[in-house]
C-alpha cells in the first residue's frame, strides 16, 4: 500500500469517483443504511450521487444506452431491496454498488433481452487509454495501487482484463478481437489476475 | 460443486467478478457465493480490487424517465409511509375505533417488519477462550436451527492465512460435523443444511478449530481445537 500517495485533482468528476474517498464512503454508507430503513429519499440521493457513474459503466458493457438505462432501473430496485445486506459485508460502498451494476449489465448482455435492442443505436464511446497516461485520477485514492499494479502487467494481460471488466467481453470475444487462440486468451487473463493480486497484496 | 482448494476458489471468484465466468458455471458460483461466507469474502476482495478499473469512465447522466420508473417500481413494495389521520370531529367511539385500527396497523406492520428482518434468533452458545474475558463468538439460531448467526467478539483475532471453522460435536460420540467457516471480524448469517441441522440438534457442545484458509479440506478438524462451548439450554 502506498501511504498518502499524492492526489491529482479530480474536480468536476462524479462524487462516486471523488478523491475524498473516506467522507464519500461514509456518506454512501449512511444513504444505503437509510434505504435499508425504507427511506426512499435516501435512494433518490444515492441515485443522484452514483447513477451517472454506474450508467457509464453499464453503457460500456451494453453499448446501447436504452438497454443500459433499462438495466439501471433494475440496479436501483435491487439496491433498494438488498440495502439491508450491505451492512454485514463491511466493504466499501462504491465497490458494492459498482458490482451490482456490472453483474446486472453482464447478465443482460448474455441474455435474450439484448437481442431486442440489436437495432438500437450504438453509443459512440471514446477508446480507453490503456497505454500509460491513463486517467486514473477520478478513480479515487485506492485506485493508485491498482493503477501501479495494472501498469506492471504485460500489454496482453492488461488488454484482456480491461476488455472483460470494462467492456463485458467474454473469453471468446477477446479471442476474436485480438485474433488469438481461446486458450491463449484464457491464460493471459488467469495469469494477469494472479499477478495483479500478488502485486496488490504486497 | 466441491472446490475446496482456496486457490481454485480464488481463481473462480476473480473470473466471476471479471465476468468471464459465464453460463451455468456462473449461476452455480452465484449460489455457492450466497451460501458460503468464505467464498463471498473472496468475491468481495476481488470486487474491491478491480472496481477502480471502471471508476475511470466519465460519468453519463441518465434520462429523466429512468428515475420515475424506479420510483414507480419501489413504490409498490415500499409500503404505507403515513398512518391515516384520525377524523377531525370524531365522536368518542369513532376515535376509539380509529385508535384500535391504527394499533392493528402498527402491530401488524411491526410483525411484518420483524418477519422481513428474518428469523427470530435465540442465543445458541458463547465461545470464550480459557482465561479470556471477552467472548470470541456469540452464536445464535432460530428455534428450528435452520438459520445460524455467528458474531465475532473482541476475543476473536484474525490470523493471516488461517480460517476458523465451527463444528457440532454430536453427543453420541460420532465425528464432528462442520457448520462452516466463521469470520474473526463482523458476523455471518448462514442457512444450515438438513445434515448440519440434524447434527446440531444431537449435539450439546460446539467447537471452533483453526484451519487452513477457507476451512478444513478433509471434512474433519485438522488444526487445533481452540474453543469448546456448551449449547444454551432452550428456554
Amino acid at each position: 500500500m502506498a501511504p498518502n500517495a499524492p492526489q491529482n485533482s479530480a474536480a468536476g468528476r462524479s462524487p462516486i469517483a471523488a478523491p475524498d474517498v473516506d467522507t464519500e464512503d461514509l456518506e454512501l454508507t449512511r444513504l444505503i443504511a437509510a434505504c435499508a430503513a425504507r427511506n426512499s429519499q435516501a435512494l433518490r440521493q444515492l441515485y443522484d450521487r452514483t447513477a451517472p457513474q454506474l450508467l457509464a459503466c453499464m453503457v460500456r458493457i451494453l453499448k446501447r444506452r436504452a438497454l443500459a438505462e433499462e438495466a439501471l432501473q433494475d440496479v436501483f430496485v435491487s439496491i433498494w431491496q438488498r440495502a439491508g445486506q450491505f451492512e454485514s459485508r463491511r466493504g466499501r460502498p462504491r465497490a458494492w454498488l459498482m458490482s451490482i451494476a456490472r453483474y446486472r449489465a453482464i447478465d443482460v448482455l448474455r441474455s435474450e433481452r439484448a437481442e431486442l435492442y440489436r437495432e438500437a443505436e450504438i453509443e459512440q464511446l471514446p477508446q480507453l487509454v490503456t497505454e500509460g497516461g491513463s486517467d486514473w485520477a477520478g478513480a479515487g485514492r485506492s485506485a493508485a495501487a491498482l493503477a501501479r499494479c495494472f501498469e506492471r502487467l504485460s500489454p496482453d494481460q492488461r488488454r484482456g482484463i480491461e476488455l472483460a471488466f470494462v467492456e463485458g467481453a467474454s473469453h471468446a470475444d477477446i479471442a476474436r478481437v485480438t485474433q488469438q487462440p481461446l486458450g491463449t486468451v484464457k491464460s493471459w487473463i488467469r495469469r494477469g489476475l494472479a499477478s495483479l493480486r500478488q502485486c496488490l497484496e504486497r | 460443486m466441491k472446490h475446496d482448494d482456496p486457490k481454485m476458489i480464488d481463481a473462480l471468484a476473480a473470473e466471476y467478478v471479471l465476468g468471464t465466468l459465464s453460463g451455468r458455471a456462473r449461476r452455480r458460483f452465484e449460489r455457492w457465493r450466497s451460501r458460503e461466507w468464505h467464498v463471498e469474502r473472496r468475491v468481495q476482495a476481488w470486487e474491491e480490487r478491480l472496481s477502480g478499473l471502471a471508476l475511470r469512465l466519465p460519468p453519463m447522466r441518465p434520462s429523466p424517465h429512468v428515475w420515475s420508473q424506479i420510483e414507480k417500481r419501489i413504490g409498490a413494495n415500499a409500503g404505507p409511509r403515513t398512518a391515516p389521520a384520525p377524523p377531525q370531529r370524531a365522536s368518542r367511539w369513532q376515535a376509539v375505533a380509529a385508535s384500535v385500527a391504527l394499533l392493528v396497523v402498527l402491530v401488524g406492520g411491526f410483525f411484518m417488519y420483524r418477519s422481513m428482518l428474518g428469523p427470530q434468533l435465540q442465543p445458541l452458545a458463547t465461545l470464550t477462550a480459557q482465561n479470556a474475558t471477552e467472548p470470541a463468538w456469540d452464536l445464535s439460531a432460530d428455534k428450528d436451527l435452520r438459520h445460524l448467526r455467528a458474531r465475532a467478539g473482541a476475543g476473536a483475532t484474525a490470523q493471516a492465512g488461517k480460517s476458523y471453522e465451527l463444528w457440532a460435536l454430536p453427543d453420541n460420540g460420532s465425528a464432528p460435523v462442520s457448520l462452516g467457516v466463521i469470520p474473526a471480524i463482523g458476523e455471518i448469517d448462514r442457512e444450515l443444511t438438513d445434515a448440519q441441522r440434524a447434527a446440531l440438534r444431537g449435539s450439546s457442545k460446539v467447537a471452533v478449530s483453526l484451519e487452513p484458509e477457507g476451512g478444513s479440506t478433509t471434512g474433519a478438524p485438522t488444526g487445533p481445537v481452540l474453543f469448546v462451548a456448551e449449547r444454551v439450554k432452550p428456554a
